[in-house]
């Protein structure tokens, strides 16, 4: 890949745990990104889905990167309001890293309305600073583990989700390895390569979206 | 809304209710979801004269007129009663519902001769796509058997053969149109213009009772946060 692919571009990027935990995707994602010229602020919240992003409030574990090491919080860890995170950042482009949190892989009935209502109260608030978006759905897993994710599931929930980010621009993660490439801890969590795996695949996609190309200084 | 904001309504009103998947989901380290899916419930007033909305145990109050006949849709918690009263210049009906997870309920206040009484009507949609207009034809007026909406300058029927106490959704391109309500093939009232429907959003065309025999309002199907 190129160098400088993404230059001058400011990056808030908000996710899921896996931009929360050491040996996870946070710090590939953010070198790469850096790496392509970009300037990155990463956010990681365990178990928030998009509407949490909304308000302030506690999850399991978090971290933090921005300008430095990344700073894992543990459950000192919280939400943050999507427009406070956009209103002190001024990012050029927000990415939204969230779809494992909101896929019900454990309950046989996908909660539909819930999702939907979670998906756009945040594109719309994001929507409202009229900063662009691009978000980045979930990834093929390994079928089992604590979670349960399955290739079932997973599918549903990226094509849901596919339908429904807009105004955001949908980068679809399963598009990017094929079922059970990518090598878990737990079925939904990769190890470090495949984290690399994906951080180098979302890297290259974000890089060909001419609206983001757009956005280069 | 007159007497307080629909947003101190809903506080009220559902205080007890309200859905709070933090409260209520057993987390795990890393939740996928919640425990239920999310349940939702606004008020409509289907009459032609001001109806008064008021929660089960307060005195909070909303207003449905003319203007603002249709209350947002409020989360609510699934399987448990939502109870409160219609009331317009001495003429009451109790409201008591039950929404079902991933349901979507609109109480409708309709004149019962100089009564009032309520109708129901829920759906639990599969739609839901940013990239289209969402619409829906409810037709609660017992008068109007058969009712179909008609793009008006056109011989497109949106919907078509849609009975009493029913609803229809269908999702259509964010277009700018006039519909007319036809009963039994007849229209019936004037074109309503639903102006600059918005991808994305979810809509409803109501048709209620009227002195004309039926009438049709369009309302927007948000959510109140």
């Amino acid at each position: 890949m190129a160098v400088g692919t993404l230059a001058g571009i400011f990056m808030l990027v908000i996710g899921e745990s896996h931009l929360s935990l050491p040996g996870y995707l946070i710090n590939p994602l953010y070198e790469d990104l850096t790496t392509q010229g970009a300037t990155v602020h990463e956010v990681g919240a365990c178990g928030a889905s998009a509407g949490d992003w909304l308000k302030e409030g506690p999850v399991p574990c978090g971290a933090d990167r921005f300008k430095g090491e990344a700073v894992f919080k543990g459950r000192a860890a919280t939400t943050i309001p999507i427009k406070r995170l956009i209103a002190d950042d001024k990012p050029d482009l927000v990415v939204i890293i969230i779809g494992d949190t909101m896929a019900s892989y454990d309950n046989e009935t996908f909660p539909r309305a819930w999702a939907w209502q979670s998906v756009t109260s945040l594109t719309k608030e994001i929507a409202t600073t009229k900063t662009p978006c691009v978000w980045v759905g979930p990834p093929w897993g390994n079928p089992g583990g604590k979670y349960f994710k399955n290739d079932k599931r997973v599918e549903f929930m990226s094509n849901f989700l596919e339908k429904n980010v807009a105004p955001c621009t949908y980068i679809d993660s399963l598009k990017f390895s094929k079922p059970g490439q990518w090598a878990t801890l737990d079925g939904q969590h990769f190890n470090l390569a495949g984290y690399k795996s994906w951080s180098q695949s979302i890297t290259e996609a974000l890089a060909s979206i001419p609206s983001v190309q757009s956005l280069k200084k | 809304m007159k007497n307080i904001s629909m947003r101190s309504f809903a506080t009220l009103f559902f205080a007890l209710s309200i859905v709070s998947f933090v409260q209520a989901a057993e987390i795990p380290l890393y939740p996928t979801g919640p425990s239920a899916d999310s349940s939702f419930v606004r008020f409509i007033n289907g009459t032609d004269r001001a109806v008064d909305l008021t929660a089960a145990g307060s005195q909070a109050k909303i207003e449905l007129d003319g203007k603002q006949p249709a209350t947002s849709f409020f989360p609510v918690a699934a399987k448990t009663d939502i109870k409160g009263r219609f009331s317009s210049t001495g003429a009451t009906a109790d409201v008591s519902i039950k929404v079902k997870p991933g349901e979507f309920v609109s109480v409708i206040a309709l004149n019962d001769g100089a009564k009032l009484k309520q109708v129901v009507v829920g759906e639990e949609p599969d739609d839901f796509n940013a990239l289209k207009v969402s619409l829906s034809f409810v037709n609660v007026s017992a008068g109007c058997a058969k009712a179909d909406l008609q793009v008006v300058g056109r011989s497109i029927l949106l919907f078509e053969n849609v009975m009493p106490e029913n609803l229809v959704r269908r999702s259509i391109n964010p277009v700018r149109i006039s519909v007319q309500l036809l009963c039994a093939g007849q229209s019936v009232g004037s074109p309503l213009n639903l102006g600059e429907l918005i991808a994305g959003e979810r809509y409803s065309v109501f048709a209620v009772p009227s002195a004309n025999g039926s009438r049709i309002f369009l309302t927007s199907d948000s959510v109140s946060r």
